[in-house]
């Protein structure tokens, strides 16, 4: 029973630490039930893939994510034959396997990925819920429990990686942003473990690092980035030093754009 | 090399790279210089003198500069003589070289007279030397500090520099250098927190529009004073509360000495009514005459000044703009925005309010604070929320920050939808020099890099661009025929490159196993050898991303046939371009002085290659000269605003740069190289195709070795650059 202990594997027992936004939750369970896809969009590091190991674990559903990339094939997500001790075997990819064990598949930053891997999705993303697997003469029908979950960045991706309308108009989508300031204030507090007051303080420097969005910066410093800082502050780091480290050199190389954020940092602790 | 080069009238002796003058050539070329200018410089055999006792460095230093002022007037170079012996006394060479250069700049923009009056006010560079050593300009810290007030929040202010330190709410003025304090640090502090002051003052409502505006003129001149400084109070408290840090730094540069510190304590203890945070400006206002007979301390250090005349020229002018604005932007987002939100199809159906009657159907609702505190809104079209552009969203928060609200006025729409926005006036202090793609007589400013100073010459070309007549079909047909065999060739070898190495046999991993490659390997196996892992083929789609710049000479020097050969030879690299779908432009440069350069539009990277396109084409004709470097700082600059993954820029050229005046020579060739470094840093990859066969002596110096292809017979030319930008991409 190889694929239940996979399933096993990627199932998650413990309840991952999520605020609701608003009704993303809701909206999700609901999709899921009537075997819908789902497009998740939003900035890099604002809690998209924690929403959806959330989700997995609300839904009991094993999770099978791929990080997709500018090589990232529809045989990479299907499967390929492997040549082992002379013989050849199939292995499956881990859209394949997702769908056997009906678990929610999330496909992190889908632009990324080739254009053809639009062969796989389109099937699996309407009516049909097919997996075509070719070399195999398969023909997988996907069952009830499986789930389709991508993501994107509408932010910063060139215009040549631009969701197709093909693609888009399949899912059921989510829209995820930066979240409020008293939410993320929470957040920050209780993921990077300090005081109400020092969190207050790191999510008031991440909104005024988000005023340079596009006046020099390409993004301004991400809730995970203040989680990052809030952390190494929880171990002694002085708040000065930590806002350095985890936010103002993640986010720019430019002398100038360092130095604002640096000076931002001091100004408000 | 030439043994002596002419400078002016007068021939001076031009040593080899790394070898010394002697100091007896020294004394022959200064006093060659010298005479040309002796009348108004007496004083000059004397000088010579005293050079002539200086050590063998200071001699080399003072001739090299003699003799680059006398490239450009001669009169400037005696002038410098006159004065060098007093300026090596005082000041460090690179603090000569400062001021030299600065004579030079105004010489370029302002004439012989200007520029003699910068060299012969020798003191006032000396104490120019000594402020810098411990004074901030403003252009040390303008840039970080137009970020730093941007990142704050608020209507985004411009930093400018003024004699007066104060804010009329669209721009922050600062003196262009501060002397205040005793170091440079303590006064790049300072400067700092005036531009926070200035920008606090705007945030927190000082200048809110209204009712405080016309009671502020009102005040008389102690009640003036009184209010300035109970401004100055409820604004420090606010700072106090958003940015603890800053505000502690602010306190730091506040007081002069112990004696203001103590004086603003008591007068802050009578106002502490104002460190509430939600005290306004009516708040200081209502206190004014209860204040007025209090000690008033000291101004603050970057507290700057209050101009509230300024403030209300600028304000009356901004809030009906912005008001048309918004209507306007209403009345274009009405029809779509919200009936159908793209992105939500799923969305609920909009909730349409009760009082959703014929009139007005935008509201702003008032939304839960964001971090710095400051109440948030959002804009609602029948009750439902809208999500707005961040331009409309900068618009409305500058709105209320004038007004604190938004009147009915305000959230009718305007008129017909889908007016001109160009009927809109831009913002003002917004573009600099050359942002925006040009219309027909937009002028572009762009510096030269003189390498004699070893300094760009600022803003020293101005360049417009403009479009190619359209020339006659009759010349695309006749090379079209002419070429016919060629241009087959040359299709079948671009269609190559579309399909060339797609499939990768022998991977170690790929979508699929190579036969071949695993019968060898079981072969191998059964006779006992080790087997390969690389059994795959890989499905590699050449995903093309390429955007080509081509720079056609259109110099006097390539009329009739080198101007044939470019034309046919575009002609017949669109049709290859067009086969492989890379991105490209096609623009001609010329130009006569630094005054007129010109670029040529054929083919801009967004056209489609259509008949006007090869009209134009058949329409490029020789001009005049040839001023590289600024048209490759041009098009590079319109060349890095693509988003292809490889860049390249392309030079059909005939010859080496050269423009009437002083762009000739070893001036044009290090300027062209300068050009082509700094493009290079934007990722840019040139490459020159030249017909010149002495191109060898100073390509390899410009482009690089490998980034040059020299073509030695005319005719050849289209066949080549099809052939080598074909090597280039692939």
């Amino acid at each position: 029973m190889l694929l239940a202990e996979h399933a096993a594997d990627r199932m998650i027992l413990e309840e991952p630490y999520y605020e609701v936004l608003g009704n993303e939750r809701e909206v999700f369970t609901a999709a899921y039930r009537n075997q819908l896809p789902v497009l998740l969009k939003g900035p890099t590091g604002c809690g998209k893939t924690r929403f959806v190991h959330h989700m997995a674990w609300y839904l009991k559903r094993p999770l099978v994510t791929v990080a997709c990339h500018d090589d990232l094939t529809a045989a990479d997500l299907i499967g390929r034959y492997l040549v082992r001790g002379g013989q050849t075997e199939w292995l499956d990819g881990p859209l394949a396997q997702a769908v056997r064990m009906g678990a929610i598949c999330y496909l992190d930053e889908v632009v990324e990925a080739r254009k053809d891997t639009s062969v796989v999705i389109h099937p699996l993303c309407d009516d049909r819920r097919l997996l075509p697997i070719d070399k195999l003469g398969e023909l997988l029908q996907v069952p009830p429990e499986f789930c389709l979950v991508v993501s994107y960045n509408p932010g910063y991706q060139s215009v040549l990686k631009d969701l197709k309308q093909s693609t888009r108009q399949r899912f059921v989508a989510l829209e995820f942003d930066y979240p409020q300031p008293d939410l993320e204030r929470r957040i920050v507090e209780t993921e990077g473990h300090v005081g109400p007051e020092m969190a207050a303080r790191l999510v008031k420097f991440g909104a005024h690092t988000r005023n340079l969005k596009g006046a020099g910066l390409e993004e301004g410093a991400s809730t995970r980035l203040l989680v990052n800082a809030a952390k190494l502050i929880g171990s002694g780091v002085a708040p000065g030093v930590a806002c350095a480290s985890a936010v103002a050199h993640a986010l720019t190389d430019d002398a100038e754009l360092l130095q604002t954020v640096h000076e931002l940092a001091s100004a408000v602790f | 090399m030439p043994a002596s080069v002419a400078v002016g009238r007068v021939n001076l002796s031009h040593p080899q790279r790394g070898q010394g003058l002697s100091p007896a050539q020294i004394q022959q070329d200064l006093s060659l210089i010298a005479e040309a200018a002796r009348a108004s410089q007496p004083r000059l055999p004397a000088v010579l003198a005293a050079i002539a006792e200086l050590d063998q460095a200071s001699q080399e230093f003072i001739h090299h500069w003699a003799e680059t002022l006398a490239l450009s007037q001669q009169a400037l170079a005696a002038h410098f003589l006159a004065q060098v012996p007093d300026a090596l006394a005082v000041l460090e060479q690179p603090a000569i070289e400062g001021w030299l250069l600065k004579a030079l700049d105004t010489f370029d923009q302002r004439g012989l007279a200007a520029a003699l009056q910068v060299i012969q006010d020798l003191p006032a560079c000396i104490a120019a030397q000594a402020v810098a050593r411990t004074g901030c300009t403003l252009d040390q810290v303008a840039g970080f500090l137009r970020h730093f007030i941007r990142a704050l929040g608020g209507r985004p202010l411009a930093i400018v520099s003024d004699p007066l330190t104060y804010t009329d709410t669209e721009k922050i003025y600062l003196p262009a250098l501060l002397t205040t304090l005793p170091d440079q640090v303590g006064n790049a502090r300072l400067l700092k927190c005036m531009a926070v002051y200035l920008w606090a003052q705007n945030r927190f409502g000082t200048w809110r529009y209204g009712t405080a505006g016309q009671a502020i003129t009102q005040l008389d001149a102690l009640g003036w004073q009184v209010f300035q400084r109970l401004e100055s109070v409820r604004i420090i408290a606010r700072i106090a509360r958003e940015l603890p840090g800053l505000a502690r730094e602010m306190d730091s540069v506040a007081f002069v000495d112990a004696a203001a510190r103590h004086a603003w304590a008591s007068f802050s203890a009578a106002a502490h009514t104002l460190e509430n945070p939600r005290a306004g400006v009516q708040d200081s206002l209502a206190l004014v005459d209860a204040c007025r007979a209090l000690v008033l301390p000291p101004p603050r250090q970057f507290q700057g000044e209050m101009l509230p005349q300024k403030v209300a020229e600028v304000v009356a002018r901004r809030v009906p703009r912005e008001k048309e604005a918004l209507r306007q932007a209403l009345a274009n987002l009405t029809p779509d925005a919200v009936e159908k939100d793209p992105d939500n199809p799923d969305d609920a159906p909009p909730e349409v309010a009760a009082e959703g009657e014929a009139g007005n159907r935008f509201s702003l609702a008032q939304t839960a604070p964001d971090a710095a505190g400051e109440p948030q809104y959002e804009l609602r079209y029948d009750g439902q929320k809208l999500a707005l552009t961040a331009e409309l969203e900068a618009l409305l928060l500058s709105i209320l920050q004038d007004l604190g609200e938004l009147s009915d006025e305000h959230l009718a729409p305007s008129g017909a939808a889908g007016t001109d926005p160009r009927n809109e006036q831009g913002s003002p202090g917004a573009g600099g020099l050359g942002d925006a793609p040009s219309g027909p007589g937009e002028v572009f400013f762009y510096p030269e890099w003189d390498y004699q100073r070893q300094h760009f010459r600022p803003a020293f070309c101005a360049l417009t661009e403009q479009l190619v007549p359209e020339g006659d079909d009759a010349f695309v047909a006749r090379t079209r025929q002419k070429y016919r065999g060629l241009a087959k060739s040359i299709q079948r070898v671009f269609e190559a490159i579309l399909t060339e190495s797609q499939r990768q046999r022998r991977q170690p991993h790929g979508d699929e196993l190579d036969l071949d490659a695993l019968i060898e390997a079981h072969v191998d196996l059964l006779r006992g050898h080790e087997m390969s892992d690389r059994l795959y083929t890989h499905f590699r789609k050449a995903e093309r991303s390429v955007a080509v710049m081509f720079m056609v000479d259109m110099s006097g020097s390539t009329k009739g046939w080198i101007n044939d050969a470019e034309r046919e030879s575009l002609i017949l690299l669109c049709g290859a371009l067009e086969t492989l779908g890379d991105t490209y432009a096609i623009y001609g440069f010329s130009g006569r002085t630094n005054r007129r350069c010109e670029v040529y539009r054929v083919k801009t990277f967004s056209e489609p290659f259509s008949l006007a396109v090869e009209r134009r084409i058949s329409g490029i004709s020789a001009k005049s000269y040839t001023r590289m470097g600024v048209a490759i700082r041009h098009l590079g600059k319109l060349l890095a605003q693509t988003p292809a993954r490889t860049r390249l820029l392309i030079t059909l050229s005939d010859g080496k740069p050269e423009d009437y005046g002083s762009y000739r020579g070893r001036y044009g060739i290090e300027d062209t190289r300068h050009a082509l470094l700094e493009i290079k840093r934007d990722g840019i990859h040139p490459f020159c195709i030249t017909i010149d066969r002495e191109a060898q002596d100073y390509l390899p110096h410009m482009y690089g070795l490998a980034n040059f292809t020299v073509v030695d017979e005319v005719m050849k030319l289209p066949w080549k650059v099809a052939d080598i930008y074909r090597r280039l991409t692939t």
